[in-house]
């Protein structure tokens, strides 16, 4: 027996094969007699039960905060948690934060400067020196 | 090399119980015997299940009549003691009825897009590891192990076809790799499920409930288990490659199966000797992410369940040659060659630069007559030519037709018969 297996764990890739939504749940704190509130309060009424109805892949937990901002609190499947102040925003400002915290993948936010990222090896490969007709110097 | 993947699995004998309307909470509460007919009359309201849930479930193709309320009611559980009383404790998991109403589970549900014929209820059951809840038919181990015979019989099936010259131990080590404990752990990590602190009646249906310091269920059974197996494990025989094909009673060529508990059996009742897993999280959460295959395949159909396991479980990235270790690679090659008719190996130095140098660089090239088998650069020339020999063979065991079709295409109604496919006499034994 000369082949020996090494124990490696195949790695799965959101979105390849199939997709997660990486949002599973949404906390949604207003106050009732806050003016900061008055625009979440309106949200709530308004459109909250459209947009949950639209996206049945997250858990909406709504509860008040009394004397408190509105805040809406994702989180997130890696774990982490992002919140929102939506103090003093209209209806569909909130509407735009909310979809901001079902579309983020709950990562930090990073800067991306390369075109592609990818965990598979390149197609065309690495270039090697000892290999071709070589370079007159 | 492909000997578990045309085992018959009886999956209907298995998991007809799985379709049949899970109890009313009559059942759940008193269990009556043979003799005691009559049914309390305060526990036989109507419960979630007895309404919707069973008229879905005959969508599925493999549906068996759903047994009345009064059949279920009456039946008596397999050989255990019977209280004619009704249970006064908590119940060890949560009424089946609350699964309705959890946004958690609703969300689990909807985030895996999972098709509506899957009740619930369910998938709420699948969350039910039998560390929490001993009853079989609250918990996920009838469902789990027709999910993992599933997972398993695709994934093998696939790995043949795709890769017909894999060596039996990274077949097995592939097979883990794509359906073990670990990778089936981290699908349930993907997938968002959390788990509850301590398993309970009153824990939301939505959370994966589980005990570490309780018996449980280890899916390690594959077909069948020969009874030679555990005499081999008293005296320590079968550990070589032949003797884990032989008698290994999982599709990972471990045969820990023989000291573990036989399947199933984790009622308190019979449960006498305790097994602790050692890693008890991972199982469960494997076990759930069974369940829920299990679950797709009873109430979705055949060709559902094939591409569920496909697009959740064979689509992730899983690099087979990085799985190779080899003893004496430039001695396998050899063997090779002269097995396969092809002219001895040859190596040649293709290329070097530096050899008085710190860092000398040998491109080393092995050829059988005309053709290159392998290439690799190496720091010495011995290195270069070992590495290179270990390139020719990944290059062989690794070789794929590309994509081929698997037995499981011609289970369609319009398929095209099956052409039987290459598949290699297997690797160099010496």
């Amino acid at each position: 027996m000369t082949i020996r297996a090494l124990e490696k764990i195949s790695v799965g890739q959101n979105g390849i094969g199939s997709f997660i939504l990486q949002c599973k749940r949404l906390d949604i704190h207003y106050c009732d007699h806050s003016g900061s509130s008055r625009g979440m309060n309106a949200f709530i009424k308004t459109h909250l039960s459209k947009f949950a109805q639209k996206n049945p892949a997250i858990e909406f937990a709504v509860s008040p905060r009394p004397r408190k901002h509105p805040v809406m609190i994702g989180h997130y499947i890696n774990g982490r948690q992002k919140s929102i102040c939506v103090a003093n925003m209209e209806p569909s400002q909130i509407l735009k934060k909310a979809e901001l915290l079902r579309d983020a993948s709950g990562d930090k936010v990073k800067r991306v400067n390369k075109p592609v990222t990818s965990i598979n090896e390149s197609v065309r490969g690495i270039w090697s020196p000892y290999h071709g007709n070589g370079m007159a110097v | 090399m492909s000997n578990y993947t045309m085992k018959r699995l009886r999956l209907d004998r298995v998991a007809s119980q799985l379709l049949a309307a899970p109890t009313s909470p009559a059942a759940r509460l008193s269990r009556p015997s043979r003799i005691s007919r009559s049914i309390p009359q305060t526990c036989r309201h109507s419960s979630l299940y007895n309404t919707q849930p069973c008229q879905r479930r005959h969508q599925s193709t493999a549906a068996p009549q759903a047994p009345r309320e009064e059949e279920l009611v009456l039946e008596p559980e397999d050989g255990e003691p019977i209280p004619e009383t009704l249970r006064s404790g908590p119940l060890p998991s949560p009424h089946p009825s609350r699964a309705a109403s959890s946004a958690k589970l609703a969300a689990l549900h909807a985030r895996l897009s999972l098709s509506s014929k899957i009740p619930v209820e369910t998938l709420a059951r699948a969350l039910v590891d039998p560390s929490a809840d001993a009853h079989p038919k609250y918990n996920n181990a009838n469902l789990a192990y027709v999910g993992s015979t599933v997972l398993h019989y695709h994934a093998s099936e696939t790995l043949i076809a795709r890769y017909p010259r894999l060596p039996m131990a990274i077949l097995f080590t592939a097979m883990k790799g794509y359906a073990g404990n670990p990778a089936l752990h981290q699908v349930a990590r993907a997938w968002g499920v959390e788990s509850a602190a301590a398993p309970g009646e009153e824990v939301d249906p939505g959370l994966l409930q589980f005990d570490p310091m309780k018996p449980t269920v280890v899916m390690n059974k594959w077909g069948y288990v020969r009874a030679e197996t555990i005499e081999s494990q008293k005296f320590k025989s079968g550990k070589g490659l032949s003797g884990r094909v032989m008698y290994s009673s999982n599709p990972f060529g471990e045969s820990s199966a023989a000291k573990a508990l036989p399947n199933f059996e984790v009622d308190d009742g019979r449960n006498t000797k305790t097994m602790l897993l050692q890693n008890a999280p991972a199982n469960a959460h494997a076990n759930f992410v069974r369940a829920v295959i299990g679950a797709v395949h009873m109430h979705c159909g055949r060709d559902a369940a094939k591409s569920f396991v496909k697009s959740h479980f064979l689509s992730r990235t899983f690099d087979l040659s990085k799985l190779f270790e080899f003893d004496l690679p430039t001695r396998e090659l050899a063997r090779l060659c002269a097995r396969e008719n092809f002219e001895a190996p040859v190596a040649r130095l293709e290329s070097e630069t530096g050899r008085l140098s710190r860092t000398p660089v040998f491109v080393v090239g092995i050829y059988s007559g005309r053709d290159k088998l392998g290439e690799a650069p190496g720091p010495d020339l011995d290195s270069a030519r070992v590495a290179a020999s270990i390139n020719a063979l990944k290059a062989w065991y690794l070789y794929s037709p590309g994509q081929v079709s698997v037995p499981s295409d011609t289970f369609a109604e319009d398929a095209a018969p099956w052409k039987p496919a290459y598949v290699d006499i297997g690797e160099i034994i010496s």
